[in-house]
């Protein structure tokens, strides 16, 4: 400590891991909050199922979208990634997800929000062909909040009993 | 810097920096804005910056004060000298 540099060391050196100590209180605190978010996904409108001339078939929807996400935002996030997928079952894949619309968010006042929107990001079962006729499939709502300190944390809300019509519309 | 100076600059950073981690995380907490707490801590670690790093006049207030050298010529250590000579005697003896 006898000197200009040895002292300037000295406190940047211990500043930053007292930040680095503040920081992880910060993130730390995020346990106490207990989300309890809403959501609820309607299709509004099925505007038509279709093959294309590749093989793939090819969905789209009207999509009624509303929820309330405020109860994830703490003090120490960042913005919430939200994002809406069509899950479904074909015999080669347990699991199909295909991501219809998405939004970040990226305040506690815009985390309630309803839209009505028709899909964002193209609804066609790419791989494996016309697959799409009469499959049951559920509609996902996905959100990633992104915190200022620490850990990122993902959940989900499934809503269930949707099923594509049988025919080509 | 004397060591006084240096004790208590030392001690001064450590109490300051801790103290306005603490202001920083509570008033962040209880606002609810992060930035507060960046904020407050940054001027916290910029004061106590200019409060310790510079050599104050206040970190100078023990100052060693050193022997005159005409003092030492005219007081020499006597161990030294007789330690010297024992070495001497020593080194003849083997």
């Amino acid at each position: 400590m006898h000197s200009f540099g040895q002292r300037a060391n000295a406190i940047a050196t211990f500043s930053l891991t007292i930040l680095a100590v503040i920081c992880s209180l910060a993130s730390f605190t995020d346990n106490f909050n207990a989300p309890s978010p809403k959501a609820e996904v309607k299709v509004s409108n099925f505007n038509w199922l279709q093959k294309q001339r590749n093989g793939n078939d090819e969905a789209s929807l009207t999509l009624n979208i509303s929820a309330d996400l405020q109860s994830l935002f703490t003090w120490n996030t960042k913005q919430v990634f939200v994002f809406l997928a069509a899950e479904y079952e074909t015999p080669k894949n347990a699991l199909n997800q295909i991501s219809l619309w998405d939004k970040i968010i990226s305040s506690k006042d815009l985390a309630k929000f309803s839209i009505r929107i028709s899909n964002k990001y193209r609804f066609i079962d790419q791989p494996q062909g016309s697959n799409l006729r009469g499959r049951d499939y559920n509609l996902t709502l996905h959100w990633h909040v992104m915190p200022k300190t620490g850990k990122m944390f993902a959940d989900k809300m499934s809503m269930t009993g949707f099923r594509l019509p049988e025919v080509y519309r | 810097m004397d060591w006084q100076g240096q004790k208590l600059a030392e001690k001064l950073m450590q109490i300051f920096l801790v103290a306005f981690a603490v202001v920083a995380f509570v008033v962040g907490y209880a606002l609810g804005s992060f930035q507060a707490m960046l904020l407050i801590y940054a001027g916290g670690v910029l004061l106590t910056a200019l409060v310790t790093v510079p050599n104050w006049p206040a970190f100078n207030r023990h100052q060693l004060s050193w022997l005159d050298q005409s003092e030492v010529d005219r007081h020499p250590r006597p161990q030294a000298a007789a330690s010297q000579s024992s070495k001497k005697k020593t080194t003849k003896q083997k």
